[in-house]
């Protein structure tokens, strides 16, 4: 089986519009969540304030959602890195694998806006190709000029996690040579915010600091913020990345993937720890050999005793001794994009040794007993093993696990 | 082709074109205009102008062809109109 290494990444957030703002954002437990004015009313969203649309010509523009667009930049930021050129074989021997929870969701509410209230005679042509889930993906493809396969993954929150691990494995079993890995969300539109209102999991506005209103593992927490972004990955054989002189900036060894099989909505302690012992057991470690987790920690009353619970289910005893971080208090939930960008907040973690806080928990909860580091980010003497979370409503629980490279 | 300064000025705005490369005969193809961006197209011509592009698909091919094509329909919708 092949090694898996990354050569390049890149982050469209709220907090950051390229790998290094998104991270000393993090560090400095700077919030992207506001009350945001939309022409239907306001909203606490994480938002990506940054300018998206300039770096497309307006006519390519026209067939682009906003969640094509993003995707589009992060994977140009992580191309650029990995300095790679897809076409030098012909683009044959890569794969696109990419997540998303709604695809083009803008344009598609955009469009019924039009039929059923302005009652326009006809949609824009445009319609289809800009709202189909696999939008992004074709778009990366003609981009990078990729032939091989592509697919596109939608498990909620877990997506991007999925297509992580699933692009891991296609190298891990010569599927493929390289591959372009993650996923985007852009999904802040009246009907989608309101559905995910009636659902009663959005976190309740604090008025007087909006910007701290999402607070996983704190006994106040009320749920999340949904927000937007895309984060990519080059993910290449170690072997073919050395060939080529690239900077190798970690090593991807562990993915775990399972179904709860018990409640569409409600998280399962057992099905989220067998993710992560199916990760841990594939990339041959012990659970102490982790040095770091970014947690899925959405700041729901009931996830996080439940990812508070699978975890000490694997890590037993050591489980209060690892570091445990929960981003979405500062980025915001970024659905379908939210597990690549915060694998990509984990990977940092690893070049700078230093892991972000679990900002906003103000208020411990006794069930919730674990070190989220609450203090502020925090240098770690030893920090080579890093693990990420994703779970998704539909019962699918991803662990991804990565290492520092070469191994220490 | 009276409607060619209105279709050429549309083309600038909706497309980011410059004004010197929406000649009459300019194609559409070498000017980044594919076939869906095409009847996109077509679609603001019609709010514009508030005409109704026919049922088969309209062959155009270059700046001066949407030109055309407008003018004839324009003429069609005012003779009906008499």
């Amino acid at each position: 089986m092949k090694r898996v290494v990354i050569t390049g990444m890149g982050v469209v957030s709220p907090i950051g519009t390229n790998v290094q703002t998104f991270y000393d954002s993090l560090l400095a437990a700077k919030s992207g969540i506001y009350k945001q004015g939309f022409s239907w009313g306001h909203a606490l969203v994480a938002q990506v304030q940054d300018d998206i649309d300039s770096p497309f010509p307006k006519i390519k523009r026209l067939s682009l959602d906003r969640v094509t667009q993003m995707a589009l930049l992060a994977v140009r930021q992580a191309a650029d890195q990995a300095q790679i050129d897809f076409a030098a074989d012909n683009g044959t021997t890569a794969g696109i694998y990419w997540g998303t929870g709604m695809g083009g969701a803008i344009t598609l509410e955009s469009a019924y806006r039009d039929l059923l209230i302005n009652q326009v005679p006809r949609l824009r042509p445009v319609t289809i190709v800009a709202a189909m889930n696999n939008a992004a993906t074709g778009q990366i493809g003609i981009d990078f000029g990729i032939r091989g396969p592509s697919y596109t993954y939608s498990s909620a929150c877990s997506s991007s996690a999925v297509a992580i691990g699933e692009g891991f494995r296609a190298i891990r079993f010569g599927l493929v040579r390289t591959a372009i890995v993650g996923g985007a969300e852009a999904l802040l539109t009246e009907g989608v915010f309101k559905a995910w209102n009636s659902l009663q999991t959005l976190a309740k506005l604090d008025a007087d600091r909006p910007e701290t209103s999402c607070r996983p593992f704190a006994a106040d927490r009320s749920g999340f913020v949904l927000g937007e972004g895309a984060a990519a990955l080059i993910l290449e054989e170690e072997e073919s990345a050395r060939e080529r002189g690239a900077a190798i900036l970690a090593e991807v060894i562990g993915y775990g993937n399972t179904t709860d099989a018990s409640h569409i909505t409600q998280p399962n302690a057992a099905g989220q720890s067998l993710a992560m012992a199916q990760a841990i057991a594939e990339a041959a470690l012990t659970p102490e050999q982790i040095h770091h987790i970014n947690a899925h920690g959405t700041g729901t009353k009931l996830g996080d005793v439940s990812e508070t619970n699978a975890i000490k289910q694997i890590f037993g005893s050591t489980a209060h001794a690892i570091p445990i971080s929960a981003t979405k208090a500062l980025h915001g939930h970024l659905m379908g994009a939210t597990g690549a960008v915060e694998f990509v907040a984990v990977l940092e973690a690893l070049r700078t040794r230093t892991v972000p806080p679990t900002a906003h928990l103000f208020h411990p909860d006794v069930d919730c007993d674990l070190d989220y580091i609450v203090e502020g980010k925090r240098q770690l003497a030893i920090l080579d093993v890093v693990m990420s979370n994703s779970f998704g409503f539909g019962g699918n629980n991803v662990t991804l696990i990565a290492r520092r490279y070469p191994h220490p | 082709m009276t409607s060619l300064k209105i279709i050429q000025q549309m083309l600038v705005e909706e497309f980011g074109l410059s004004t010197g490369q929406v000649d009459p005969d300019a194609l559409l193809e070498e000017l980044g205009i594919d076939s869906l961006a095409t009847i996109e197209f077509m679609f603001l011509i019609e709010d514009k102008f508030k005409l109704t592009m026919p049922d088969e698909p309209v062959v155009v091919k270059t700046v001066g062809d949407i030109a055309q094509e407008v003018d004839s329909l324009v003429e069609k919708k005012e003779a009906q109109g008499k």
